[in-house]
């Protein structure tokens, strides 16, 4: 049972549970003590052993059902004549025999062996069925099956056809088996490992490239990872402060002692979310990064307090109220087709939009906020304002500036990066999920 | 802890024994609590808000026939709430009863040397265990019998909190600087209980069997309701479990739970009801469902749901 343990504990990993090494001694004790005799004990001895949140149980049971599914083997052998191993049982393989007596158990018993032999649970990529099927059969020693084979039709004789004929329908089926078992065995094995190597090129391509066949796994990659950044920094809102004791505290709460200073309390230093005003370039070209980029940032609401969110392209608007009024993934949507927003998409104009925003939103930029502008500064030879800029600067905590290019191609040709790039505390390239995940780490960071 | 008179033999004991400490659980919930008792190793109970998640712990602790130890999480809770605490007024008491004794000891004539090194002979009887106030936590170790821990609650404590809980559950022990290591005379059985508002650490998950409890099958709910309300009669406790398994199918703030299904059933014999229809539904509705928008939005397809579960049960 150990080894078939082993493969199991194998498959779940594959599909995406991490069991531990401690996790399946357990498992391997808890089977020793509630034995093998009825099913729905077993399972629920690996479920508590192994599985260890909710999700988890979901792919447990999922994996558990396929890998111990009993099937009978379904291969169809004539049932044998004995004759067979009179003929010439000295060079007949094993599996020869077994397919003579029909011996169905015999076959998928075999079967499994070769599976063991050749390594099967190391399939990983559908490429790979072929070569493992073709050694199954190696393992199986089929050429030595057919080269008996070869030899009985020549020699001829009393009952060889028939013998053959035989032999040949069992060698079909056989083929036959070894390869579904192949493809059921891939289906356990490697179904997550191709999910998931979709999973990290996701992680760094370019939004911008991102084909549209993607988005749902991306809005998936983006929930996974709004989750985790909300679970590690929750709790980090109150710190102590250590060392600087809070006196009149521990005045109060020692009262009943005395006067005796006895429970002592340290301040304690709040860390506070920030306020994030994000000012969005809309042009075609950032759209995608747009989304995704407003997509993780409402999800942040562990991270972030507020949000107020504008958009802009010949002119600039402000879309809060579209993010309150529906789900965010409806509001990313209605944003990119721009419906029942009054929104001008002619020329991206920077300058404009900085007067826009300065003449009738600055009253958004406080002390506490930190504005984010994401666009890739690409001003069509306008006027940059970079005073504007100045000034939305001066008024606010922080300014970061996230650029969807990468770094040497800015200040080139329109780009005015180099000249906004001074104005700016913190000056980042956003072009994939896992800048977006930088950006994270630098929002929780108040100076 | 010690099998007494073979309580945890076998899954199916287990279950028998729960079963007449009043607890129906199904093959997960014996299986666990089985492999727990014999691997000594905590359990962590998930599952949505009254699923008898707590009422597991007790139910273990009149089953094996030993204290329960309960301790409640919450943010900020710490050592000196979970563990122990010295009894400062105690303390303090005592040192003023004892003061003439101590200037006798110390004897006036004596040199600073000399009163300091006479001290110091004494220097532990203010820190030792009768001034020692266990918490929880201690308790549960100290326990001769052997006690049932429950720690409810866990997500909601401080995440120093859980890697200090660490300690504890898999070495059964605790150090105490002044006193020194206390270890469990007889290792308690540890249940925690989480409602996944956070997810807990994977250390924590790694030292505990994990056990989900979701809602119920309807035969069991059944067999449940059966026991808590064995006055109720067949056609209407059939009727009742099946219209609450609608009802939980609905996207609801708060689905309803078993303790809810139970309230729910002892109104409907108070009302001496046979069987489920649209009115009496209508107007119990508010025992089980407690919030204003989940009412709305059930009594607007009440007919629907009526229906449904007459029609299933029929």
């Amino acid at each position: 049972m150990d080894r078939v343990l082993n493969s199991f504990i194998v498959t779940l990993r594959g599909a995406g549970v991490p069991v531990s090494i401690s996790e399946s001694i357990d498992a391997a004790q808890a089977l020793a003590i509630s034995g093998y005799g009825n099913r729905q004990v077993v399972k629920s001895s690996l479920a508590a052993t192994l599985a260890k949140s909710v999700a988890e149980k979901e792919i447990f049971e999922d994996c558990f059902d396929r890998f111990f599914a009993y099937q009978a083997p379904k291969a169809d052998f004539a049932a044998g004549q004995d004759n067979g191993d009179e003929q010439n049982p000295g060079d007949m393989p094993p599996i020869g025999g077994m397919i003579m007596e029909g011996d169905l158990g015999g076959v998928a018993l075999a079967v499994r062996d070769a599976a063991r032999s050749v390594d099967l649970q190391s399939i990983r990529f559908f490429t790979q069925r072929g070569i493992f099927t073709s050694r199954m059969l190696q393992a199986l020693q089929l050429d030595q099956l057919d080269r008996f084979m070869a030899d009985l039709y020549r020699e001829g004789g009393s009952g060889a056809a028939a013998t053959t004929r035989l032999l040949e329908q069992g060698r079909d089926a056989l083929v036959d088996m070894v390869r579904r078992f192949v493809e059921e065995q891939y289906d356990i094995y490697a179904r997550e490992s191709t999910e998931r190597i979709i999973e990290r090129y996701l992680w760094d391509v370019r939004l911008t490239e991102l084909e549209e066949r993607h988005y749902d796994r991306m809005h998936f990659l983006i929930k996974k990872l709004v989750k985790r950044m909300n679970d590690r920094f929750s709790r980090r809102r109150r710190r102590a402060k250590r060392g600087a004791l809070d006196f009149k505290r521990t005045l109060r709460s020692n009262m009943h002692h005395g006067g005796l200073l006895f429970e002592t309390h340290w301040k304690k230093k709040r860390v506070n979310r920030p306020d994030v005003v994000i000012l969005c370039d809309v042009s075609r070209s950032m759209s995608t990064v747009v989304r995704f980029c407003l997509l993780m940032l409402y999800g942040l609401n562990e991270v972030v307090a507020r949000i107020r969110s504008f958009v802009f392209c010949s002119s600039l608007l402000e879309v809060s109220h579209v993010f309150e009024s529906c789900p965010v993934a409806v509001a990313v949507e209605r944003l990119r087709t721009g419906e029942g927003l009054d929104i001008h998409m002619g020329r991206t104009d920077y300058g404009s939009a900085f007067w826009d925003f300065t003449n009738r939103h600055l009253e958004a930029v406080t002390g506490k906020t930190t504005v984010i502008i994401l666009g890739d500064a690409r001003s069509n030879y306008g006027d940059p304002a970079d005073e504007l800029l100045q000034k939305i600067s001066e008024r606010c905590r922080r300014l970061i500036w996230l650029n969807p290019e990468t770094s040497p191609m800015w200040g080139t040709g329109d780009s005015e990066m180099k000249r906004y790039m001074r104005l700016c505390d913190q000056v980042m390239e956003c072009s994939t999920l896992r800048h977006l995940e930088q950006l994270v780490r630098v929002l929780v960071r108040i100076p | 802890m010690t099998d007494q008179n073979g309580k945890f033999e076998s899954v199916d004991k287990v279950r028998e024994g729960f079963k007449d400490a009043g607890y129906i659980c199904n093959t997960d919930i014996a299986t666990t609590v089985y492999l727990a008792f014999h691997l000594e190793k905590p359990v962590l109970v998930e599952g949505p808000a009254g699923v008898g998640k707590t009422e597991l712990a007790k139910k273990a602790a009149s089953f094996m026939d030993v204290p329960l130890i309960r301790l409640q999480c919450y943010e900020g809770l710490d050592e000196s709430k979970a563990l122990y605490e010295w009894k400062y007024g105690k303390q303090l008491l005592y040192t003023q009863l004892l003061r003439d004794k101590l200037d006798q000891v110390i004897d006036r004539g004596n040199d600073m040397d000399e009163s300091i090194r006479t001290l110091h002979q004494y220097e532990d009887i203010f820190f030792s265990p009768q001034f020692l106030e266990p918490r929880p936590l201690l308790k549960a170790l100290q326990a001769e019998q052997g006690a049932v821990l429950l720690i409810d609650e866990v997500d909601k404590a401080d995440e120093e909190f859980e890697a200090f809980l660490l300690e504890i559950l898999s070495e059964f022990q605790v150090s105490i600087p002044e006193i020194g290591t206390v270890r469990a005379k007889t290792k308690p059985y540890v249940f925690l209980t989480s409602n996944s508002t956070r997810e807990l650490s994977e250390a924590l998950k790694r030292r505990c069997l994990h056990l989900f409890i979701p809602f119920p099958e309807p035969e069991l709910e059944r067999e449940i309701v059966r026991y808590h309300v064995p006055a109720i009669p067949d056609l209407l406790e059939k009727q009742l479990v099946m219209f609450i398994h609608e009802v939980r199918k609905l996207e609801l703030k708060k689905a309803p739970s078993i303790s809810e299904t139970i309230d729910w059933a002892r109104a409907l014999i108070l009302l001496h009801a046979e069987g489920l229809d649209r009115d009496l539904t209508r107007k119990t509705l508010n025992t089980f469902l407690k919030f204003e928008e989940d009412i709305r939005a059930v009594d607007e397809k009440l007919f629907l749901l009526v229906d449904k579960a007459l029609k299933e049960t029929a």
